[in-house]
């Protein structure tokens, strides 16, 4: 007997390689969205500040245009910086 | 012997001789009969002799006394006497004839004396009223009458009976015969009035004997007294009959007007029959109309109980070929509004729910059907809408007990072809949830108000009942969206992840109708379901065209359905390892995936997903869709050709019971064969099955197509779980608690957090009831207990 696959359909759930899993401002699941959004994934992204910190896009954004002088991690209080 | 004596002196009379005279003109007085050879004149010499003695009134009240002692005496005892013996149906008949002819002949023979008594009353100038009649004749037949009914025997009904159904008999054979030509008489031995052979019918005798007793018994006023009974009991029989004719079988036809015509015309010529004697042309008394209007008014109530009662014997059946019944629920909503059965419907509905739908034998999809069938059938019997849902509480109640009730519901609701509930959510209107919210509808449209029948809850408004929806109904069997919404969601996973196909067009058009439904923010989970695998098609585009990822060269194509796990249902727990240079390959699309998407990576779950296989044996080649651990399955069969169940199950990882289950498959395609208990060959050669074509492709059916998700249920069942320890520490302490007290308890203690779990009463006692059913828990006079360790 020879067996031959001729296609494969795999079922996989996607997420964030983060060291943590819910946001830190939202305290929602990184997989999940912001409070402001329907998506998950692309329309509502995660980004890295160089503390290594990571959050919703939307909730750091949020956070930071709340913050007049400086802008600070919401975790470390470390000068918040994008992670390149 | 008293001759013709000179009046000399009437003062001076001997009072002997005086009685003599007043003997002469009333024999009866000496219990003689009337003697007919003395002069009209000398008897009116008499007459004046008594009124110049003012002795009138005195000798009426001596005769009629007399009369009725001999009435009471012999005329009635004679009268019953007659009721005494019965051997037999005829001669009952014979009998009640008799005695009305002979109590009728005692009248006649009474009426010279009622007549010279009368004359006295004229000479005299005497006005009296005795026994509440003013004529005398009236007065003797109040004397018969109450001596008659004074001495009723205990068997009378019987000959009155015997009498009356036997001429009935005849008679509406008569009636019949007029309409109904074609059966020929020839064919008959017997009559089918009078039973007697053909030859000897005694239909004409008995029929002129019939109008001769109702005659006399009307002349007496003894007909409604003392047959009024009788005869009302069989036109009843012959409604009811009648009626359970009409009704059998269909219901697509209205009865109603039929029957009332049935009633004026042929009902009401028997009585008019009865009551004028044979011919109906004769313009009957003021009296007799009266009496047979009344008697109208009854039967009339009585065919429309009677039908009432059938069509409501009928309704389970009526309800079922909703809307072809839709006659027969017209007419009887029409009769509900004439009878007072609205309580019998009710309690008559509910039984038959109950012993016809809600049992184990009856599947789920059949309840509903019924049940929707119900909602519209009794909508339309009752637009207030609280009968429907008064009758059919106990299906609701017993719906909820139901595991796959919402899963047969949404199934139902968004499958294909034509499906009542399918129709009804196109058909889009809002879901209308009890919430008793008064709208501006209540206020608009005052004017249309109608009040509620009397048995309607005053706990609900009636704006719900009225325009509650059938799938509000349904959704509200469980009193929430949410349970519903969940179920959908879990069917939905079931549909995408068995398909596995990327086209969901249908799916989204019937997701837009839920929505209209349930409201966008319900079903936003399955919106994000639904791009899911619209984004996973881009994605397996994407990554198949471009080079540098290296899945064009891999041995076969891969594509994956990309979850995103927060939005879909929990999936069951299930292991399996695949063939390593498969693990690779998947591995490989996982890397893709990372590049593309940067920070992202992926979970795969091996045991879902849709395999294609070509397997090429000796005598044959065949292409089947398999799940993964199929494939895998068959995949270790090319290695060794036997392989045990506790071998498969170490090298992938899958549970015995589980693998005896997939390994059925291929034993059922011929591949595989079991040589002994749990331990399978690979059967390379199949000469009996070579012979007959096999199909050259194949989808693996799974057995009973499982489900991929935890059900609703099962997930809910999880989430009470946190309640039991709470529930057990709460009865450790407290000894025993009733419902609202552990409900009350649960909501201060359990119910805070982030994790809280919200609990209504009802649900938190069906999952104490099934501790107690499952002796975790007692219970007794309202009380929960734990069980004595
Ligand atoms: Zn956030
Ligand atoms: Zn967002
Ligand atoms: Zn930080």
């Amino acid at each position: 007997m020879k067996v031959t696959i001729k296609s494969w359909t795999g079922v996989a759930t996607w997420r964030w390689v983060a060291n943590d899993d819910n946001c830190g401002i939202c305290r929602m699941a990184f997989d999940g969205c912001c409070p402001d959004c329907k998506l998950p994934g692309d329309d509502c992204p995660l980004v890295w500040g160089q503390c290594s910190h990571c959050f919703h896009i939307h909730c750091i954004m949020k956070w930071l245009n709340s913050q007049q002088v400086n802008h600070q991690c919401p975790m470390c209080r470390q000068d918040w910086k994008f992670k390149e | 012997m008293a001759a013709v004596a000179p009046v000399v002196s009437l003062h001076e009379q001997h009072p002997d001789d005086l009685w003599n005279k007043i003997c002469i003109a009333f024999p009866v007085i000496a219990n003689e009969p009337l003697m007919q050879e003395y002069l009209e004149e000398q008897v009116l010499n008499v007459l004046e002799l008594i009124c110049q003695h003012q002795l009138s009134t005195f000798i009426e009240d001596y005769v009629v006394d007399k009369i009725q002692h001999i009435t009471m005496q012999k005329i009635v005892p004679d009268f019953w006497s007659k009721f005494c013996k019965r051997e037999n149906e005829m001669q009952g008949f014979e009998s009640f004839r008799d005695a009305v002819y002979s109590v009728y002949n005692s009248l006649i023979s009474f009426c010279p004396v009622f007549e010279r008594l009368e004359k006295l009353r004229n000479i005299s100038g005497i006005h009296r009223v005795v026994n509440g009649e003013n004529t005398l004749l009236g007065t003797f037949k109040v004397i018969i009458r109450s001596s008659l009914l004074s001495q009723l025997p205990l068997n009378h009904p019987k000959i009155t009976e015997d009498f009356y159904r036997i001429s009935f008999k005849v008679f509406c054979n008569s009636d019949n015969y007029v309409g109904d030509q074609d059966d020929s008489p020839e064919d008959m031995v017997h009559c089918s009035g009078c039973e007697q052979e053909i030859g000897q019918c005694q239909c004409q005798s008995i029929i002129l004997v019939f109008h001769e007793v109702n005659q006399k018994l009307i002349e007496l006023d003894l007909l409604e007294r003392l047959a009024g009974e009788v005869i009302t009991s069989l036109i009843h029989l012959r409604i009811e009959n009648h009626v359970e004719e009409s009704c059998k079988g269909s219901f697509d036809t209205s009865h109603i007007s039929t029957l009332e015509k049935w009633l004026d015309n042929v009902v009401m010529g028997w009585l008019r029959r009865i009551f004028n004697g044979s011919s109906e042309n004769v313009k009957s008394e003021k009296k007799t109309e009266e009496a047979i209007k009344k008697f109208k008014q009854k039967l009339a109530h009585f065919l429309y109980e009677t039908y009432t009662r059938t069509r409501i014997e009928q309704l389970f059946n009526i309800i079922i070929e909703y809307p072809d019944s839709q006659p027969a629920v017209e007419d009887l909503r029409i009769c509900l509004q004439k009878t007072d059965l609205r309580p019998y419907l009710t309690q008559k509905l509910q039984r038959a729910l109950e012993t016809r739908l809600l049992h184990p034998g009856v599947n789920t999809p059949d309840i509903l059907t019924a049940y929707v069938a119900a909602i519209r059938a009794l909508r339309q019997l009752d637009s207030s809408g609280v009968l429907l849902e008064t009758v059919t509480q106990p299906v609701r109640q017993y719906l909820r007990w139901r595991d796959d009730t919402v899963r047969c519901v949404v199934s139902s609701l968004t499958e294909e072809g034509p499906s009542e509930l399918a129709d009804e959510l196109v058909r889009g209107e809002a879901l209308q949830l009890d919430e008793g919210v008064p709208s501006d509808e209540d206020t608009e449209n005052w004017e249309a108000w109608n009040p509620d029948p009397v048995d309607a809850d005053p706990s609900k408004t009636s704006k719900s009942r009225r325009t509650s929806d059938i799938i509000s109904m349904l959704v509200n069997v469980y009193g929430s969206k949410e349970l519903f919404v969940n179920e959908y969601r879990t069917l939905l996973a079931d549909r995408l992840l068995s398909q596995f196909s990327y086209n969901t067009e249908k799916e989204i058009r019937y997701l837009e109708l839920l929505k209209l439904r349930f409201g966008e923010s319900q079903l936003h989970y399955c919106e994000v379901m639904l791009k899911d695998v619209y984004d996973s098609k881009r994605i397996n585009a994407h990554l198949d065209s471009d080079p540098n990822f290296n899945l064009d060269k891999q041995q076969f194509p891969a594509t994956a359905m990309i979850l995103s796990a927060q939005f879909w249902p929990p999936f069951k727990e299930e292991t399996l390892e695949l063939p390593s240079f498969v693990k690779e390959h998947l591995q490989t699309y996982t890397k893709a995936f990372e590049t593309l998407k940067g920070n992202r990576t992926l979970c795969w779950k091996p045991h879902l997903g849709s395999v294609t296989l070509e397997i090429e044996l000796k005598d044959r080649k065949l292409n089947l869709t398999v799940s993964p651990i199929h494939a895998t399955i068959i995949w270790h069969f090319q290695s060794k050709n036997q392989w045990t169940v506790e071998e498969l199950s170490q090298i992938m990882h899958v549970p015995s019971t589980v693998l005896r289950r997939k390994i059925a498959f291929w034993q059922s395609q011929g591949l595989l064969r079991e040589i002994s208990t749990d331990t399978f060959l690979l059967v390379e050669e199949n000469p009996s099955r070579s012979k007959c074509p096999v199909p050259a492709e194949m989808v693996c059916e799974d057995e009973e197509s499982e489900s991929a998700m935890a059900s609703a249920h099962d997930q809910r069942e999880e989430e009470l779980q946190v309640f039991w320890s709470y529930i057990v520490g709460m009865l450790t302490n407290l000894d025993s608690m009733p419902l609202e007290r552990i409900h009350q308890m649960l909501k201060m203690f359990a119910s805070q957090g982030p994790t809280a779990v919200e609990c209504s009463l009802q649900e938190l006692r069906h999952f104490l009831d099934r501790k107690v059913r499952e002796h975790k828990l007692l219970f007794s006079g309202g009380f929960y207990r734990l069980p004595k360790p």
